[in-house]
């Protein structure tokens, strides 16, 4: 039987081995896989409703593309744990005296690329829901790896770069690139984190109702059952950031449906 | 903070186990970058007053890689004496009859056998200059196959009188005798070793077999000499020594050879070598300072480590420096 085809961005060169190595996982498999790499998560979400690809390795603004273009016939097959515990934080150099949202008032905040639902969507979302509206904050918006979802990193980067070169007053950067940098724990005088977000779903990966059942059902199965303790399974685990596979919570998406709803962003990247 | 910026950024864009090189412009920015890769399990290699150079991911273990039987500290030398009833031209120890006696001694031996398992050593394997110079040899001998396997190089050329009965006196069950030949025929061995010396150990190999000893035959081979080796394996079979006791090793560089191979610390497995002057890398190496990694023995399985720590170093440094000068 022909493999299931998987696809996934190259937002680095590292996510090959990654992808190799679950491939090799799956050699053992009832069904087996192979993967394609796509420069940006647009043409990978065209890939999968078209029927080029069977499942897509998306972040939540891919999956909730998909949900829109699709009119809802996509279905979450499984996702990390690190996945369900995602946030995003505000973060100012220390001493600044931001002590929460409200600070931000006729402030400068630099958001990530926007298509970064952890840099730029839902920072833009929960500081609405906490009454700051638009004009109470001058955005410095920095696009650098649009496309990716801000899988690189670099635009959040970069937003901490304006901060400490004193052309923005605070950032939004997910909570991966905060843990990257050490927190405020190898610097404490140079970033403070001075508000968090709710916690939400980030990556997860998407199938439409057409793939077989059984076969997604068997797919699935095998994904959940890499074990931590097991040597090889543990190298491809740490590589992609997780300790165990777990089965889809679709509530922790309900926010970014409705931030991509308020902010008009269109369901298809062209 | 800048520094960990770009760290950040250029090795999400680096493969496992490549470098990056960043410039810095102050001391405290080396610190930072060593704290942080120190958390994020990246690799600081090396940092001067205006650049580091980071590898991505940790330094795999070398040792891990090789077989069990060939990790540092698996076979351990012990040069029991260094003194010799014969001046080889190629002797990597320099040993001869004028060379002084720098012997272990039994007790040192006895310490060294004791502690040997337990620092992970799997054999044990004595050399000279000529151990059976030595009136003392079988207490060394019990000593060490009391602990583990043990071979015992010779030349096989004294085995008589009270030696031969020292010799007789020896287990048989966990002791191997390596004595050294060149040569099918007496020419090429006579020549490096003198003349008279390819009978007398020739006879040597007969005593031990007759004796009911394991007996592993090495040869050493310069660069002329390697035609010989077919007809030497012939001999040691007419000899009834086993293939897998056949030894043909290149001759080293070292000692009073004016040729050979060259060998160093960076391109040797060290296989740890305890004289009565300290510790070395490996035995070809037992005379040279250049090899000597500690004068401290004890405690053995210290010393031990401390040859895989450098090991470990070479390797990654040599490895690290292979990535950052690809040749295109």
């Amino acid at each position: 039987m022909e493999p299931l085809v998987v696809g996934a961005v190259a937002y680095t060169p590292n996510v090959v081995p990654i992808w190799e190595g679950i491939r090799d996982y799956y050699r053992t498999a009832p069904v087996e896989m192979d993967f394609v790499l796509f420069s940006n998560y647009g043409r990978q979400v065209d890939a999968l409703l078209s029927g080029t690809i069977d499942i897509a390795w998306n972040t939540n603004l891919a999956w909730v593309r998909t949900v829109l273009q699709s009119g809802g016939r996509a279905r979450a097959l499984a996702m990390r744990d690190t996945d369900l515990t995602f946030r995003s934080h505000l973060v100012c150099r220390a001493g600044a005296g931001l002590h929460g949202p409200g600070d931000l008032k006729g402030r400068r905040l630099a958001l990530g690329s926007r298509d970064s639902a952890q840099a730029a969507i839902l920072p833009l979302h929960y500081l609405r829901r906490e009454g700051i509206t638009d004009g109470d904050v001058q955005l410095l918006r920095i696009d650098t790896d649009l496309g990716k979802h801000g899988d690189t990193g670099g635009s959040e980067l970069d937003a901490i770069r304006a901060v400490l070169d004193g052309d923005a007053d605070a950032a939004a950067i997910g909570i991966t690139t905060w843990e990257s940098i050490g927190r405020n724990e190898l610097m404490p005088d140079a970033l403070e984190m001075f508000w968090t977000s709710p916690a939400y779903c980030h990556c997860n990966f998407t199938a439409l109702d057409t793939l077989d059942t059984a076969r997604a059902d068997a797919w699935t199965t095998h994904l959940l059952a890499m074990d931590w303790n097991n040597p090889e399974h543990r190298r491809i685990l740490e590589l992609e950031g997780l300790t165990r596979w777990v089965r889809p919570q679709l509530d922790g998406y309900t926010d970014l449906f409705q931030a991509v709803k308020e902010q008009e962003i269109a369901p298809r990247w062209l | 903070m800048a520094v960990i910026l770009d760290l950040v950024e250029k090795l999400s864009v680096t493969a496992e186990g490549d470098t990056i090189t960043l410039p810095i412009t102050t001391p405290g920015q080396a610190a930072l970058a060593a704290s942080w890769c120190q958390r994020t399990g990246n690799t600081l290699i090396t940092a001067d007053a205006t650049s580091i150079t980071v590898r991505r991911g940790r330094p795999p273990d070398p040792i891990t890689d090789l077989p069990p039987a060939r990790r540092p500290g698996a076979r351990l030398w012990l040069y029991t004496n260094f003194d010799c009833n014969l001046a080889c031209d190629y002797c990597c120890a320099r040993s001869s009859p004028q060379t002084a006696r720098r012997a272990l001694g039994v007790d040192r031996v006895k310490e060294i056998a004791k502690a040997a398992p337990a620092a992970g050593v799997l054999e044990i394997l004595l050399t000279g200059g000529e151990p059976f110079i030595l009136p003392d040899l079988d207490q060394i001998v019990t000593a060490c196959t009391a602990a583990l396997p043990t071979t015992l190089l010779t030349n096989g050329m004294l085995f008589r009188g009270h030696r031969l009965q020292i010799l007789q006196a020896m287990p048989r069950d966990r002791l191997t005798l390596q004595i050294s030949l060149d040569s099918a025929t007496p020419d090429l061995h006579d020549s490096h070793r003198g003349k008279g010396t390819w009978t007398k150990a020739v006879a040597g190999i007969r005593i031990a077999l007759g004796e009911g000893f394991t007996v592993r035959v090495a040869a050493t081979l310069t660069t002329d000499g390697q035609h010989e080796e077919r007809e030497l394996r012939s001999f040691l079979d007419s000899l009834g020594i086993t293939r897998e006791n056949q030894v043909v090793r290149p001759l080293a560089h070292q000692g009073v050879a004016d040729e050979g191979v060259e060998l160093t610390v960076q391109t040797l497995i060290p296989e740890v070598t305890i004289t009565a002057d300290g510790v070395y890398w490996h035995p070809v190496g037992a005379d040279n300072a250049e090899q000597l990694v500690t004068r401290d023995i004890f405690p053995l399985d210290a010393a031990i480590e401390l040859v895989r720590e450098q090991y470990r170093s070479h390797r990654n440094t040599a490895d690290s420096a292979a990535r950052a000068f690809p040749c295109a």
